[in-house]
């Protein structure tokens, strides 16, 4: 048997592939461009794995006196159904019924927790290969245990249905783990043949269906604690608003308030009640330096292609002069976009001595932990940070400095208080999705194919200055990472091409957006592919396939553009009235293609049905998988079709639902036909990749209608 | 923006022929001062500050020309698409009174008054001049058969329309506009202009 | 001042220091029902929808004073998980709900239209249930909200001929 501390192949496994792409980051320091674009291109396609415990499955599992399992998540659920796919995985390799499984979010307390964050599409990719271990070590765990308690030889036991069998005895779980606080971890077995799976790979229900239908209190915003305030946070609506002072006479004294909070980079007030806490708010009157009057054609001017610091992220044979014969171009924008996501960042903290507990809705639990502490001056192991369900995440609860005000104002008054952003905030201090520009380059050969094919883009922050990024990595790479994915040109067969990133720093924050660069990027790619398609007198199927090399992630993208052109049986041509368009991308090694059948009506554009081929290797749970489509195909209608930012007069506007077009049911196509492939055995990212092609799909359908090569989202035809 | 230069042109064209008539003595004297006319100058005198109200907005914004209310200063078409619907009160389940109660809402900032609806498609004033919505306001088979002085009384009593001078915050929690009126003065011109006769300046 | 109204079939009073408080923080926060949301507070996005008398409220943007002597259901009220509403049966059956947060208030929606109509068409639909869901969930949504009228139908025929 194993001791605790050895090196298991486990161990291995996981934390192997992360060191890989610490060295080779570093070291691209040192080596020229080539190697950086290598890097760049890596991070693109490249799953982030799992990054926390995987020694010690008592952490990860415990046994319930009704003999359930309860799964410590180490990720949170944010909505894609992760937790319904973790117990999948661990009901098989525990040799338990699924019904049996319930998740649970971890929290900082209990260990698991992700140290990097929840996101990037892959808490089921990443978890596949370390859960599934922990859980076969778990049941190891067990039949040792109950090996010696029968008194018998762990040869002679098998596990089924929650219990150990020996010939017609029977010892469940929960008996066995009755009384015993010393485990020892074996060995890793080898896991069990897919094939061999119960669950995993069936289309079950989620399983926290009953939570969210019968309206159990699982939110960060539901959290409460006895005793607690509310307090709230004055915040300017000006971007780059430098604070100067307050004036909080007024405040102070209004009914219900237990204390202005005056710190050097906020202001705050607690008091009894919530509405009690906002008017007094209000009553502040505070002083803020602003730079003068930003529009919106400020910030379309900044981000434009030529400005700013540029890298070469992708490279293949020679450079298209502008001067060349037959140069095809175009130029594609896309605005600023918000998350809106319904349930707005909040907190619940509570500072009692030299411990503080935190709950939040978070993706970065780890990191909302460290800065917590820090600011309090506090243990990182005396900050208990408890994430709960998250009312919609798409990135921005990457960011939780909210967290550390809540604890501050829970330090001033010796109490719990719950804070949390009014809608106004939130839509003027979001991390916003960047605005882009792209200019497209190709030409084509005599024989109607590509001879070049360039794509040069410019696009704010998304990974850069965001507290996931340390320091110097962007400046290792050159490149931000998220604004790039989906900026590389996905058609190897041209002899020609290249990818050129230009970055702008704008004056206020953007970030992780769902899917990051990838939406934006995708749009001008395939947009231009259509175009080229039609220069050329191609069908844009053929034109597509016959650009797309034979490797694996080629023939993956291939896969799913035929399987979509089947399935939706696209025709170039116009039918009653409605056309189609085609869009293909690949998102962190998922490839993904998306037929959209559009009308026009009223000078409207109207999405009937959309077709989604995917290939996210084996779906744990296709059911989810094909939600997960669902979700993305009516998120992606929203941003390319109705979502907009301003600035006006130095303040990012709308501020509220409805000004802040989104789609709403009307909007969503009546039919989303969803087609799974498997080009590889083991699950890949699903959550954001199908956001990838709908705007281009959606633009290059209008085309066929009208004409009209619609360059800017959100698309729109006046 | 049209409909309000028009507006803006009818009203200037109005204070143009009342400053005429009061200082016509001092300039060209072609206009003969009688009684009657004495009597019918307080009548567009009234016309007009009745009128200045009901050609405020947020009147016209309830009383559209299409099956779309308007919101705001800017008169845009109320978010969510929502529509009049069969009784002008909104779709079945999702109507006015879903978001709008019988008061504003301080919070929210969302406005509400009782019987808070749009004003039927007959009423519709949206795009008319002062003259036109007038026209309409005493025409019985547009006005929801109203006599003139039931009219006389939704135009003074009726809580929806005296909420003008009690509109309170938008969502910003920033008080609205209140018309260029004031409402006492607005009431008192409406009597005098019924009590006139009602009549309706033909220029 | 006092207000008594009747949450869920159960008689409640409660002394409120605003009467303008909207009634999302009363049943939220004193009532301690935490399946309300609350979204944008301006009325917009419809988390908060919950029923009075039987028709659809936002209620971030209705004061408690006049839900005074009202019959107020939320999302806890109107079925349970062993007698399920037709609306929740059906966001079941379609597995309707991603992040979740934004669900209630579209049931509570929906409910509210079965009642006026009890088929609602696709176009009554769209026009209904104009709620806001960052997740993109309207596809199922659709689905659940056909399925729950289905129900509805052969819950009050089976009513019907048991009686």
């Amino acid at each position: 048997m194993a001791e605790k501390n050895k090196v298991s192949r486990r161990k291995f496994l996981v934390r192997g592939g992360l060191g890989t792409v610490g060295v080779l980051a570093v070291g691209a320091y040192v080596f020229r461009n080539p190697i950086r674009r290598s890097i760049l291109s890596m991070a693109n396609s490249m799953e982030m794995g799992y990054m926390g415990d995987t020694d010690t499955p008592m952490i990860w599992f415990e046994v319930t006196n009704e003999n359930n399992i309860l799964v410590h998540s180490p990720k949170v659920e944010m909505g894609q159904g992760t937790f319904t796919s973790l117990a999948q995985m661990a009901a098989d390799e525990l040799d338990i019924a699924f019904e049996k499984v319930q998740v649970v979010h971890a929290s900082t307390a209990s260990g698991n927790i992700d140290g990097m964050s929840t996101g990037g599409s892959t808490s089921v990719s990443g978890l596949w290969q370390p859960l599934r271990e922990l859980a076969a070590t778990m049941r190891e765990m067990l039949k040792n245990k109950a090996a010696s308690k029968l008194g018998v030889s762990v040869g002679e036991l098998t596990t089924k249905d929650g219990a150990v069998h020996h010939k017609d005895m029977v010892m469940t779980y929960a008996e066995i783990t009755d009384g015993v606080t010393e485990w020892e971890v074996p060995d890793t077995p080898v896991l069990k043949d897919i094939k061999a799976y119960k669950y995993v790979g069936k289309p079950l229900a989620r399983i926290d269906l009953n939570a969210k239908v019968f309206g159990e209190p699982i939110f960060g915003m539901d959290a409460s604690m006895p005793d607690m305030l509310y307090g709230a946070v004055v915040r300017p609506t000006k971007i780059g608003a430098k604070f100067i002072k307050a004036d909080t006479s007024k405040a102070e004294v209004m009914p219900g308030v237990v204390k202005v909070v005056l710190e050097e980079d906020f202001v705050g007030v607690v008091a009894a009640s919530l509405q009690q806490a906002e008017n007094a708010k209000n009553a502040i009157v505070t002083r803020w330096e602003s730079p003068n009057g930003l529009q919106t054609k400020d910030i379309v001017a900044l981000m434009t292609v030529g400005n700013g610091k540029t890298t070469i992220i992708q490279k293949e044979g020679s450079a298209l002069e502008d001067t060349a014969e037959g140069l095809e171009q175009l130029e594609f924008r896309s605005p600023i976009g918000a998350h809106a996501q319904i349930e707005p960042n909040g907190v619940l903290a509570y500072v009692d001595g030299d411990r503080a507990t935190i709950k939040i809705s978070t993706q970065v639990i780890g990191i909302t932990r460290k800065e917590v502490a820090k600011r309090l001056d506090f243990e990182e192991e005396n900050v208990n940070v408890i994430p709960t369900y998250l009312g919609g995440g798409f990135g921005r609860r990457l960011h939780t400095p909210h967290a550390v005000q809540a604890a501050v104002m829970s330090k001033a008054v010796g109490k719990p208080v719950k804070y949390f952003f009014s809608r106004k905030e939130e839509f003027q201090h979001d991390m916003f999705r960047p605005p882009t520009h792209h200019v497209l380059k190709g030409k084509l050969g005599e024989d109607g194919l590509l001879e070049n094919l360039e794509h040069h883009f410019v696009s704010g922050d998304v990974g850069n200055n965001s507290v996931l990024l340390p320091n110097p990595v962007p400046t290792i790479l050159g490149a931000d990472v998220g604004a790039i994915r989906g900026g590389f040109i996905q058609y190897g067969n041209v002899p020609n091409h290249r990818s050129v990133y230009w970055h702008v720093q704008l004056p206020f924050a953007t970030s992780w957006w769902r899917s990051l660069g990838l939406l934006a990027n995708t749009f001008a790619i395939e947009s231009f592919m259509d175009h080229m398609a039609i220069k050329a007198n191609k069908n844009v199927v053929d034109f597509r396939l016959a650009h797309i090399q034979d490797d694996e992630i080629g023939i993956r993208l291939k896969n799913v553009i035929k399987a979509v052109s089947d399935k939706a049986g696209y025709t170039d041509e116009v039918v009653g009235g409605k056309a189609m368009g085609m869009a293909a991308s690949i998102d962190a090694g998922t490839p993904c293609a998306q037929v959209a059948e559009v009308s026009i009506e009223d000078n409207q554009i109207k999405v009937h049905k959309v077709t989604v081929a995917l290939d996210p290797g084996l779906a744990v749970n296709p059911d989810q998988v094909k939600a997960q489509c669902e979700g993305c195909v009516i998120m992606g209608i929203s941003a390319a079709m109705h979502e907009k930012m301003e600035v006006v007069d130095g303040e990012l506007t709308p501020t509220i639902y409805g000004p802040y077009h989104m789609a709403l049911m009307k909007h969503a196509p009546k039919e989303i036909d969803v087609v799974l492939l498997q080009g590889i055995d083991r699950p890949g990212p699903v959550g954001e990749p199908p956001l990838g092609p709908i705007g281009a799909a959606i633009a290059n359908a209008v085309f066929r209608l009208t004409g009209r090569r619609l360059t800017e989202m959100p698309l729109s035809l006046s | 923006m049209k409909t309000r230069t028009l507006y803006t042109f009818c009203v200037l064209l109005l204070v143009g022929i009342v400053f005429a008539a009061t200082k016509g003595p001092l300039t060209t004297t072609y206009l003969h001062i009688s009684e009657t006319d004495q009597s019918e100058e307080a009548s567009d005198i009234a016309f007009d500050k009745m009128m200045d109200v009901l050609t405020h907005q947020r009147c016209v914004n309830c009383h559209p020309n299409d099956h779309i209310p308007k919101q705001g200063d800017d008169s845009h078409p109320h978010y969510f698409d929502v529509v009049r619907g069969d009784a002008n009160l909104g779709y079945q389940a999702t109507n006015c009174n879903t978001c709008h109660q019988s008061q504003n809402n301080p919070y929210s900032g969302v406005p509400g008054a009782p019987e808070w609806s749009l004003a039927p498609h007959s009423m519709r004033w949206e795009g008319l001049n002062r003259i036109e919505i007038a026209e309409s306001m005493m025409d019985p088979k547009r006005n929801g058969g109203r006599t003139p002085e039931e009219t006389l009384h939704h135009l003074t009593e009726h809580e929806l329309v005296l909420w003008a001078w009690e509109p309170g915050v938008n969502a910003d929690g920033i008080p609205r506009e209140l018309p260029p009126v004031s409402k006492e003065e607005y009431i008192k011109a409406v009597k005098t202009w019924f009590k006139e006769g009602h009549r309706i300046p033909t220029k | 001042m006092k207000i008594s109204m009747h949450v869920n079939d159960k008689l409640h009073s409660v002394d409120i220091y605003d009467e303008n408080t909207p009634l999302l923080w009363v049943v939220r926060d004193i009532l301690d029902l935490k399946g309300t949301k609350f979204g944008c507070g301006k009325a917009a996005c419809g988390a908060c929808t919950l029923l009075v008398d039987g028709e659809a409220v936002r209620s971030c943007s209705y004061a408690v004073k006049f839900a005074n002597g009202k019959h107020i259901t939320t999302i806890e009220g109107l079925g349970t998980k062993e007698d399920p509403h037709p609306v929740q049966q059906a966001w079941i059956e379609e597995v309707v709900p991603q992040c979740g947060y934004c669900q209630p208030g579209f049931m509570m929606a929906t409910a509210a239209l079965l009642n006026k109509v009890p088929n609602p068409t696709d176009d009554d639909i769209d026009k209904n249930i104009i709620n806001v869901c960052r997740c993109g969930t309207y596809y199922r949504m659709r689905k659940a909200i056909h399925r729950a009228a289905e129900l509805n139908a052969s819950e009050a025929s089976s009513t019907t001929q048991n009686s």
